[in-house]
């Protein structure tokens, strides 16, 4: 029986990364639309979840095969990886050392690139919107799967995860559809912030279980794990904005 | 094969993307596993250590990158 308490933090974090991420290959779907139309985004898009699903469908029985503590310990330590390596990016942007990632600047970039590479070869210019269309939401979505896996696997919780990652598709879809322009206004550090500090805390669970670690208060430890990480962020950041130096206006 | 290479890089970079950082993860996980199964060390005393070393990891890898001297950057295409 799945309890809101174990299943809320696995919706919530792959809805949050999942935004992230669709956002991501929205933008560049946007592009493609913008300068080709939306038939060449639409079937590269499609394409691309396609081949995602064939992706899941393929693991998916896989995973019921591996032993819990085994796979517990290697989603875990791979959700360190990636979860402490999100909130490092993210503090060092929430701390002014690296520029904060631009939505609108990489849709302007994009528009350049593909308008040069259309200039350059007049001849399958829907098969090149269409493939750019195609890798954006196959290497954005290689993401969203694996943090739906990854939060989800460990307790049997791969459906909710899923429902959230869908949640995020569709809000990111609507709202696109909508404004027809990048979602620039998407506070997107304070989503990576708050997603590494998650998948780290899942991290650390899911690998202490993994060493046979049986946590106080079993789920609630996860939001301990949560509070601490989001401290350790924001005094990363806070101390790597005291090593930054003073700029005059 | 660009699509391959694209795809490889793409998950090299999501768990691998600054070395020195994955390896003082996996040198805590390590430490942790080791004293746990071959110290004795009680698996609770284990997790503890597990997630103390992990915060301080974070906390070390930003002061280094941003003790790193570095010039303007354009807006970065990935996480």
């Amino acid at each position: 029986m799945v309890t809101w308490s174990t299943a809320a933090p696995a919706i919530g974090s792959a809805f949050l990364a999942s935004i992230v991420e669709v956002v991501e290959a929205f933008t560049i779907i946007l592009v493609v639309a913008t300068l080709r139309g939306w038939r060449p985004a639409v079937f590269g898009t499609a394409a691309a979840l396609g081949v995602l699903a064939a992706i899941v469908l393929a693991l998916g029985p896989l995973l019921d095969r591996v032993p819990m503590h085994l796979l517990q310990l290697v989603i875990g330590v791979l959700l360190l990886l990636f979860g402490i390596g999100w909130l490092r990016k993210a503090a060092l942007r929430a701390g002014g050392v690296i520029p904060l990632h631009d939505e609108a600047a990489i849709f302007a970039q994009q528009m350049a690139h593909l308008g040069a590479d259309a200039r350059r070869r007049t001849a399958s210019l829907n098969w090149i919107a269409g493939m750019t269309a195609f890798k954006a939401v196959l290497l954005e979505g290689l993401e969203v799967v694996f943090i739906v896996i990854a939060v989800g696997a460990g307790r049997g919780l791969l459906w909710p995860a899923s429902l959230g990652a869908l949640a995020a598709c569709a809000l990111v879809l609507v709202v696109g559809a909508i404004l027809h322009r990048p979602l620039a206004r998407v506070p997107e550090n304070s989503l990576k912030f708050g997603v590494g500090v998650m998948l780290s805390a899942f991290g650390v669970f899911w690998t202490g279980e993994g060493l046979g670690v049986d946590w106080p208060g079993a789920d609630l430890a996860l939001l301990v794990f949560a509070a601490l990480f989001f401290g350790a962020g924001l005094l990363a950041a806070r101390l790597a904005r005291a090593l930054q130096p003073e700029t005059t206006p | 094969m660009t699509l391959l290479n694209d795809v490889v890089a793409e998950l090299t970079g999501m768990f691998l993307g600054d070395a020195r950082l994955s390896a003082a993860i996996l040198s805590v996980v390590a430490g942790a596993a080791g004293l746990i199964h071959a110290a004795n060390l009680p698996p609770l005393a284990g997790g503890g250590l597990l997630l103390v070393g992990c915060l301080g990891v974070l906390i070390l890898a930003v002061l280094r990158s941003a003790r790193r001297p570095s010039g303007p950057k354009p807006p970065e295409m990935k996480t």
